[in-house]
């Protein structure tokens, strides 16, 4: 909502015009102002004339010679335009005014005359965009006036953005309002008698629709004549963003930025049998509206029709048939009220978002359309002339009464905690145009406008407002204390081990197309085929959540690729959306949590000369390794496994507490091929929840100050026996005295025979207590190479 | 020679000693058996009995002297020799050989973090709620009207799963998340809720149809309009610093009454330019929405409105760390640049 102070002015002699201080009025009562715009006087040296006299040009037919006073003697110009006659008030620039674009004007000859001065069109002087005439004033501008004065120069808009609550502020009279009651000032509703005539009236009105239309109101002026509106109307007019069309559209206009009300003119002569009928549209009827749009409308459509067809959309729009026109003589005014969500799917379902749907959509008062038709009656009347009736149609379907809410003073002390005064809150009720009876509680009585007041609460609301927030002071509750949950504390935990592995946190779009789910090559049955769709997607790239994090993080490391990082690592956090059930919401979708990374290129350290280790499977496994440690995973394994989209050879599958909880490993070629990538790929996809769960509490083991035995067995074992296996097998000999194992050679050779290899393990025990003795050190040994033997393996060098 | 002059040569006899091998030799011959100080000693018995303690002092005191002589010299050189060995060993600092590099958490998790430990130093717990939403939490239990605007299918993205009459959604702010916990929990009731939110938009400038929001809603009896006022304070201050200048401005949310925006001073002009790039000479950020919980939304979520009161409010993270961050394309937190993401520490 665009607001003129100039034409605030008219409604309410404001205490201090300065913007700055309107606009902090405004805001501090909750019409936030988007912007200040200042119109200036674009010229200098432009003042109101008079054509004294008008005489052929002797040596040029297509332009005159004017004789234009300005209360001094006159001084005579050359003039091309034809739209003005002897006696017409012009804005007239004399010798040494500047135009807009510094345009100067001098003294000329033309074709042999002088000419002294200037004639102005609205285009030179930066109102308008018309160029064919000469601007031509209102018959009774003051001649000598500064141009500016007219114009109501210079000017200051507000550009104001009303919520959604408030259709009542969106108007001139509203914002005067809501002022009126910040200054404690009066304000003016602008007069709307008519100076009709008591001719019966000629129209009908039938609202057959009473659930969309709750008010019609109606009124008819005869032999009016269409003409473009007076310099004053269309300044205001384009100020607030509307453009002017002729004096009997734009007072419509005029008068809706007024008071609130959209209007529409009909063309008298062209509503077929002088009918009026409210009613649905019948499903296939056709309209043409304004917009030059031909709509096919359904019976959701609610139109206001003549006796034969339709004629526009409720609230929304006119159609062409019975608009204004400039052979346009007799016109019925119209003032509605309309149900305001039957606009709102109307404008929605047609994508029309007009002035008149913007007010009707939020509610307009359902009492203001007799105010409204009788307004732009008489400024009709005043720019078109003509006759009126002085009656008016007025079909009320559904009548609104003020309601009357209970305000018990120890409400607004519950909510606003004292800080405004008993005593003022009547006052400030008051000061609303609130009607207000009793003591305690108050019984306030709500104007049909303000139907966003329904409860306690809203009038607290209106109290605090107008109050001040200002005003309020701060205070703390004193609530019981914070802290985060263990899991919310390890899921800091688990960014930061990763973070400091070197992998950067991403986060993508929660939404995967079908060509992820080709890319993965996921069999039919498989979980992340169960997709859930958006029943009302903006494209199809946001038609389809997803399934996995992976396709997300593999499209970060391709971006990322063509930019010129091709060793990264990232890692996200989200949830994934599967079709089926949620355990914590059943009518919702499984929503879990997961953790997902992908690496690419290098990833570690790099030493000058030798480029940092390329990634691979092992990449993958360790960034577990690093993760569980970090975070203190005991009970867990990786197993060989083939998950789609992955390396089947170069694979693990997650197992924490004997459950699998995701995979590692490499990404299948085809897969990274699918997003663009070359070599190997490092990823891993888990479930979060199980990675936060609480880990059992430390206890101390007191660090032994005997001394470690370090020995080395070399195994030989079938070639399927994972490395991990026998580590964990032989370390089970003695848990408590076997302080590491490491795998340190891995070797194929013909002498240990096909579908055989070599595991080479270092091994370091140490007891609590004591020092081992030999013949213990021979046990230990003896105990591993035995439990190694229940797995397949022998010692290298002895016979199997 | 006596051992006076002695002492004098070899004072300068010491300090011109370059090695540590040299200044053994030295050593020798300085305090050995046939250095003048051993033959003096030699010659002790030799003396008047009268003479002997004197001689002995003297003979004592010139080899005292000599051994801290030496001694000083002998840590010079080492210290020399050591230097020495050390300018062999050095390298140029400016030559990276080996690294270990360090990742980020993402801005918005990092904005998310700092947030909600503003809050937990308030009181407040954490907690999160489901992305896909049920409509009744996302509009109905948060007193948003039947036929309100942001239900339109183009403001909001309906799901197809399960019974069509649930009307399941990708929830349009954290909100529905206040009514799920009061409807879990017993007051008092502290908690912030930070998520992600989606809304039917194409990506620009300034769209995402996947951004955050923190949410936070407090209940309890006696909570009034100057806690709310008090506790965004607080927050603002700490997020944006102490220096800025906040103000709360009548505002409307279905779900709160009163209703505000908070506006934080502009931290780049701070109202004195008319052009500004940021606040575009206001001098005002909009920060967050907020206000009372509205008694509608009590009374569905089982509480009574009668005796309990509470402030809810809901901010943007994107928005906080553009602001903070002078981030003008909301697309930088979509696109993981990791030239963008190793900015933010």
């Amino acid at each position: 909502m665009k607001v003129s102070l100039r034409w605030l002015a008219d409604f309410i002699d404001l205490p201090d015009p300065d913007p700055q201080d309107v606009q902090r009025a405004l805001n501090s009562l909750g019409l936030k102002v988007e912007s200040v715009t200042e119109l200036k006087a674009d010229w200098s040296g432009v003042y109101v004339g008079v054509v004294e006299s008008i005489r052929p040009h002797p040596n040029a037919d297509k332009v005159r010679l004017c004789r234009v006073s300005t209360g001094e003697a006159p001084t005579e110009v050359v003039c091309g335009a034809w739209n003005f006659e002897q006696g017409a008030k012009v804005a007239f620039a004399v010798p040494g005014a500047v135009l807009a674009g510094g345009f100067e004007i001098g003294e000329r000859t033309i074709r042999g005359v002088e000419s002294r001065g200037m004639i102005c069109s609205e285009r030179e002087l930066g109102l308008g965009s018309d160029h064919e005439g000469i601007l031509v004033l209102d018959p009774d501008a003051e001649v000598g006036r500064p141009f500016a004065d007219i114009v109501e120069l210079p000017d200051y808009v507000l550009d104001l953005e009303i919520t959604s609550n408030r259709p009542d502020q969106m108007s001139m009279l509203g914002v005067a309002r809501e002022l009126a009651a910040f200054y404690q000032v009066p304000y003016r509703i602008p007069p709307a008698e008519v100076a009709g005539d008591d001719r019966a009236l000629r129209t009908s009105v039938r609202v057959d629709d009473v659930d969309g239309c709750y008010r019609f109101v109606a009124r008819e002026l005869f032999d009016a004549s269409v003409k473009p509106s007076p310099l004053r109307i269309r300044q205001r007019l384009t100020a607030a963003g509307i453009r002017p069309i002729s004096n009997i559209v734009d007072v419509t206009n005029y008068v809706m930025l007024e008071l609130g009300q959209p209007l529409h003119a009909f063309d008298f002569d062209r509503l077929a049998k002088n009918e009026i009928v409210v009613r649905r549209a019948r499903a296939g009827e056709r309209l043409l509206t304004l917009d030059g749009v031909d709509r096919v409308l359904s019976e959701a459509d609610l139109v206001v029709a003549d006796a034969e067809a339709a004629s526009g959309l409720a609230g929304t729009m006119g159609g062409g048939d019975s608009e204004v026109s400039g052979e346009t003589r007799n016109v019925v005014i119209e003032a509605a009220s309309w149900d305001a969500p039957t606009v709102l799917h109307m404008s929605k379902r047609h994508a029309i978002r007009t002035e008149a749907s913007a007010r009707f959509e939020r509610g307009v008062d359902p009492n203001l359309p007799p105010l409204a038709a009788a307004r732009a009656n008489r400024l009709m009347m005043e720019l078109a002339g003509g006759t009126s009736p002085s009656e008016s149609i007025d079909v009320v379907t559904r009548a609104f009464v003020p309601d009357t809410v209970t305000l018990p003073l120890a409400e607004v002390d519950r909510l606003l905690g004292g800080v405004v005064p008993r005593s003022e809150v009547r006052r400030l009720l008051e000061r609303l145009d609130l009607e207000v009876e009793g003591e305690d509680p108050l019984a306030v009585t709500i104007p049909t406008r303000r139907r966003d007041l329904e409860r306690p609460a809203d009038l607290v609301e209106e109290v605090a407002r107008l109050y001040g927030y200002d005003s309020f002071p701060e205070s703390l509750p004193t609530g019981p204390a914070g802290g985060y949950k263990d899991e919310q504390n390890r899921h800091r935990s688990l960014r930061r081990v990763l973070t400091g592995a070197g992998l950067y946190q991403a986060i993508n779009l929660s939404f995967s197309g079908t060509d992820d789910l080709e890319a993965f090559a996921y069999p039919a049955d498989h979980e992340a085929r169960l997709t859930v769709r958006v029943s009302n997607p903006l494209n199809e790239e946001l038609a389809t959540l997803r399934t996995s994090l992976l396709p997300g993080l593999l499209r970060t490391l391709r971006y990322n690729l063509n930019r010129g990082s091709g060793d990264l690592g990232i890692f996200e956090i989200g949830r994934v959306f599967i079709n089926a059930p949620w355990a914590e919401d059943d009518r919702l979708p499984y929503q879990p949590e997961r953790l997902g990374f992908s690496v690419s290129g290098h990833l570690g350290p790099s030493e000058m000369g030798n480029g940092a280790r390329p990634v691979d499977m092992f990449t993958a496994t360790a960034l577990w390794r690093i993760l569980a440690g970090g975070l203190g995973l005991e009970d867990w394994k990786l197993e060989s496994a083939a998950p789609a989209g992955y390396h089947p050879g170069r694979t693990a599958r997650v197992m924490l507490d004997g459950r699998n909880i995701g995979h590692v490993g490499e990404l299948h070629p085809s897969t990274a091929a699918a997003y663009g990538l070359e070599g190997r790929i490092a990823v891993g996809e888990m479930e979060l929840t199980p990675l936060l769960a609480p880990v059992k509490r430390w206890e101390l083991v007191e660090p032994s100050s005997f001394p470690a035995v370090d020995f080395d067995l070399s195994f030989v074992v079938p070639e399927e026996l994972p490395a991990g296996d026998l580590l964990a097998t032989t370390r089970e000999v003695a848990t408590d005295l076997c302080e590491t194992a490491r795998l340190f050679d891995e070797y194929r050779g013909p002498e240990l025979g096909r579908g055989r290899k070599a595991l080479a393990i270092t091994y370091r025990f140490r007891a609590p207590d004591h020092t081992f003795s030999a013949d213990e050190i021979a046990d230990l040994r003896q105990r591993l190479v035995a439990a190694a033997r229940a797995l397949g393996a022998t010692l290298r060098g002895e016979q199997g | 020679m006596n051992l006076h002059e002695h002492l004098a040569s070899a004072e300068a006899a010491i300090q011109a000693v370059k090695t540590l091998g040299d200044l053994n030799e030295l050593e020798t011959k300085l305090l050995g058996r046939n250095s003048p100080v051993g033959e003096a000693r030699r010659q002790l018995g030799k003396l008047d009995p009268g003479d002997r303690p004197a001689a002995g002092v003297e003979v004592n005191r010139v080899t005292a002297e000599l051994n801290r002589l030496i001694a000083e010299r002998r840590g010079e050189l080492t210290r020399v020799e050591e230097n020495l060995l050390l300018a062999d060993d050095s390298v140029d600092v400016t030559v990276e050989r080996w690294t270990l590099s360090q990742g980020t958490e993402h801005l918005v998790q990092q904005t998310i973090d700092e947030v909600c430990d503003i809050f937990i130093g308030l009181g407040y717990r954490v907690e999160q709620g489901p992305e896909a939403e049920l409509a009744w939490f996302n509009f109905d239990a948060l007193n948003t009207p039947p036929h309100h605007p942001s239900r339109f299918e183009s403001d909001t993205l309906y799901l197809d799963f399960g019974d069509p009459a649930d009307e399941v959604l990708l929830r349009t702010h954290t909100s529905p998340m206040q009514v799920r916990y009061m409807q879990s929990h017993k007051p008092p009731l502290y908690v912030v809720v930070p998520g992600k939110t989606f809304r039917s938009d194409t990506i620009d400038a300034s769209h995402l149809p996947v951004f955050h929001q923190i949410e936070g809603l407090a209940v309890d009896s006696g909570i009034v309009f100057s806690d709310l006022k008090g506790t965004l304070a607080h927050f603002a201050r700490e997020f944006f610093g102490r220096e800025q200048r906040v103000r709360l401005r009548p505002s409307f949310f279905p779900f709160t009454e009163p209703s505000a925006e908070l506006d934080v001073s502009c931290f780049v002009c701070g109202g004195a330019s008319a052009s500004c790039r940021l606040c575009g000479g206001s001098g005002w950020l909009e920060m967050a929405g907020c206000g009372m919980v509205d008694p509608n939304v009590l009374d569905m979520a089982g509480h009574d409105s009668q005796t309990l009161s509470g402030f809810a409010f809901g901010m943007g993270v994107e928005r906080l760390a553009m602001v903070r961050h002078g981030i003008s394309n909301i697309r930088v937190f979509i696109d993981n640049d990791l030239r963008a993401l190793r900015q933010f520490r």
